[in-house]
């Protein structure tokens, strides 16, 4: 551009940016490799794993999928993971909808205090409250249920929901309320015409979030679900891992299967999912 | 955060709009008010989920840090002798300079990767969203896979390190490197690293994007190198974000449990023991059948973590920013 670029600039530019575009290829293998290495190990078999830990496939071996999800009791993992993970999410959409709505739209004495109270268990480690719960929920016969675990889970995601849900209401314009109430609506009326349709691009941003969270979710599962029959998909691998420590490829198409529904999600929404993870740590 | 509301703010639906009327009416309706049954409907599920699921387990752990727990039905008043004997656990102890270790050390490996990345996508590199979309993905997976996925890239015999090492004739430096103690440890916070960089990533990209563009510009023009940009221009005025996200990593590592449980279970010999571990075994892995006393471990680390947690609130103002 510069007619006055010497040799020496664009020498050192064309330095800067091979080095950058070195830096940029490196991190991408490292951080993309392990995906590639763990699909290609989930398409062998084991014995071709040991023959050679690196190679491509050379059959593509589909029926492995049916395998795992069959004969190792993937689909029912699966199965347990969708109905607590789905229950949980939309429980606490509504629920914490219903408190942010509340928290961010009326005045009235403690609003801050309920919020600050709601908001702030996010710090807790978890260990506060998971020998108890253990105990709660023996003595409620909710352990070993994929009822006492659901709940759980929409105790923990509560305060991400709600203080995520009332920064985005709160921005809604009062104008629009205004003109609600004065034409009659009723306060519920508010939430469930106007509040949850005008809010849907946050409501759906926090229940990807907490979609993803719980299907993740390891600890309280572990500790609150003993029963094989009733494993979600992360207890799942890690007990078939124990079991059958050598096959490798197996449990490699069993990690697959975990992923392929966070990699569809994340497929549609990754702008979703990014914006809902870095709000709030952001200014 | 500021971008996906302005999104989400409201085309008036087309058959809505305020009747006639109502407009012509004293604005008496103060929509900001409501009655007292009303606000309870809205707050009681979320109320009820949180007393029955968070408060009254918190305060349930404390009561239970008193007691000799056997089981469900019998427990043995104890006192403070629970608490006494945590400050001498020698494991506790090992459990807590691991974690003090990964909280203080492994953030510095996530933020400074994470400002790179974006520094690098900032640069205007070909792809940049392509390659944002793929440098996150690592944060959305399970610990469990991830674990599994480094347990075997760290495999002694076959794992993509050590074959990488043997490769280019290092093959001395090949270590059974989760197997270790010296090096399990740092095994670990590199793992952990690979899965959270990507957050660190996007949010100071997020950072990077609402810096007025001039400050960047000027620097160019009074021709800085890249390296006095980055420490005098960039790093100062990202300065908030960077803490605020070392902050939350800080924290977050203090939890640190599902990692360390799947690839190392803690071992060998207590190298990788963090507190969150050490408080599983005692309660539900060893046969020791006690909840008090990891109750009373519990209870001492949640105070650290909300002393903490206070500590920095305090330290830099940055209130309701602390997540995690």
């Amino acid at each position: 551009m510069h007619a006055s670029n010497s040799f020496g600039d664009s020498a050192s530019r064309l330095l800067r940016q091979g080095g950058l575009m070195a830096v940029i290829v490196l991190y991408t293998l490292y951080s993309a490799m392990p995906f590639v290495w763990l699909g290609s190990m989930s398409l062998r078999t084991t014995s071709e794993i040991s023959a050679a830990h690196f190679a491509w496939p050379q059959t593509l071996h589909w029926e492995k999928f049916r395998a795992a999800w069959v004969d190792s009791n993937f689909a029912q993992y699966f199965w347990n993971s969708t109905l607590v993970v789905g229950a949980a999410v939309a429980i606490v959409t509504l629920f914490g909808a219903a408190a942010a709505h509340c928290l961010a739209r009326y005045n009235f004495r403690g609003n801050r205090l309920v919020y600050f109270t709601l908001f702030s268990s996010i710090v807790f480690p978890p260990q506060i409250i998971l020998i108890s719960l253990f105990q709660v929920l023996v003595e409620f016969d909710l352990y070993n249920t994929r009822l006492g675990l659901t709940l759980v889970y929409v105790g923990l995601q509560l305060p991400l929901t709600v203080y995520l849900l009332e920064g985005f209401f709160a921005r809604i314009p009062q104008d629009l309320f205004d003109a609600a109430k004065i034409d009659g609506y009723s306060d519920f009326e508010i939430f469930w015409k106007i509040v949850l349709p005008v809010g849907m691009p946050a409501i759906a941003t926090t229940i990807i979030l907490n979609f993803i969270q719980l299907w993740n979710e390891f600890l309280f599962a572990v500790v609150l679900v003993s029963e094989p029959g009733l494993r979600t998909l992360p207890i799942g691998i890690r007990a078939f891992m124990g079991d059958y420590f050598q096959d490798i490829g197996m449990i490699a198409t069993g990690m697959m299967i975990a992923i392929i529904p966070v990699v569809i999600v994340y497929a549609f929404f990754s702008e979703k999912l990014i914006q809902g993870m870095t709000a709030g740590a952001v200014k | 955060m500021s971008n996906s509301i302005s999104n989400a703010l409201p085309a008036p639906k087309p058959g809505w709009r305020p009747k006639l009327g109502a407009l012509l009416a004293p604005p008496e309706a103060d929509s900001r008010r409501t009655s007292w049954p009303t606000l309870m409907l809205f707050l009681a599920p979320a109320l009820l989920v949180y007393a029955a699921l968070t408060a009254y387990p918190v305060v349930r752990t404390f009561y239970n840090s008193f007691f000799i727990i056997n089981d469900i039905a019998s427990s043995d008043f104890v006192g403070l002798a629970h608490f006494a004997e945590v400050f001498r656990d020698a494991t506790f102890l090992a459990a807590v300079r691991n974690t003090a270790i990964w909280s203080t050390v492994a953030p510095f490996l996530d933020v400074i990767t994470g400002l790179l990345l974006a520094l690098c996508l900032y640069a205007g590199v070909p792809f940049a969203r392509f390659l944002r979309v793929a440098w996150f993905t690592p944060v959305l997976l399970s610990y469990v896979v991830v674990g599994i996925m480094w347990v075997w890239i760290y495999n002694y015999d076959w794992g993509v390190v050590n074959v990488a090492l043997r490769n280019v004739g290092l093959g001395h430096w090949a270590q059974a490197w989760i197997g270790d103690p010296r090096f399990a440890l740092a095994s670990l916070m590199v793992t952990h690293a690979w899965k959270w960089a990507g957050f660190n990533m996007v949010v100071c990209l997020a950072a990077l994007h609402s810096l007025p563009s001039e400050v960047l510009e000027a620097a160019e023009l009074d021709n800085c190198g890249w390296w006095e940009k980055l420490v005098h221009v960039i790093v100062p005025m990202l300065w908030p974000t960077l803490l605020n996200l070392y902050i939350l990593a800080f924290i977050g590592k203090m939890k640190v449990f599902d990692l360390v449980w799947i690839m190392t279970e803690g071992g060998p010999v207590w190298s990788t023991e963090t507190v969150s571990t050490y408080v599983y075994k005692r309660a539900f892995n060893w046969n020791t059948f006690d909840l008090g006393y990891p109750s009373a471990i519990a209870v001492v680390w949640f105070f650290v973590v909300v002393g903490f947690v206070v500590f920095f609130n305090v330290l830099f103002r940055r209130r309701e920013r602390l997540e995690y």
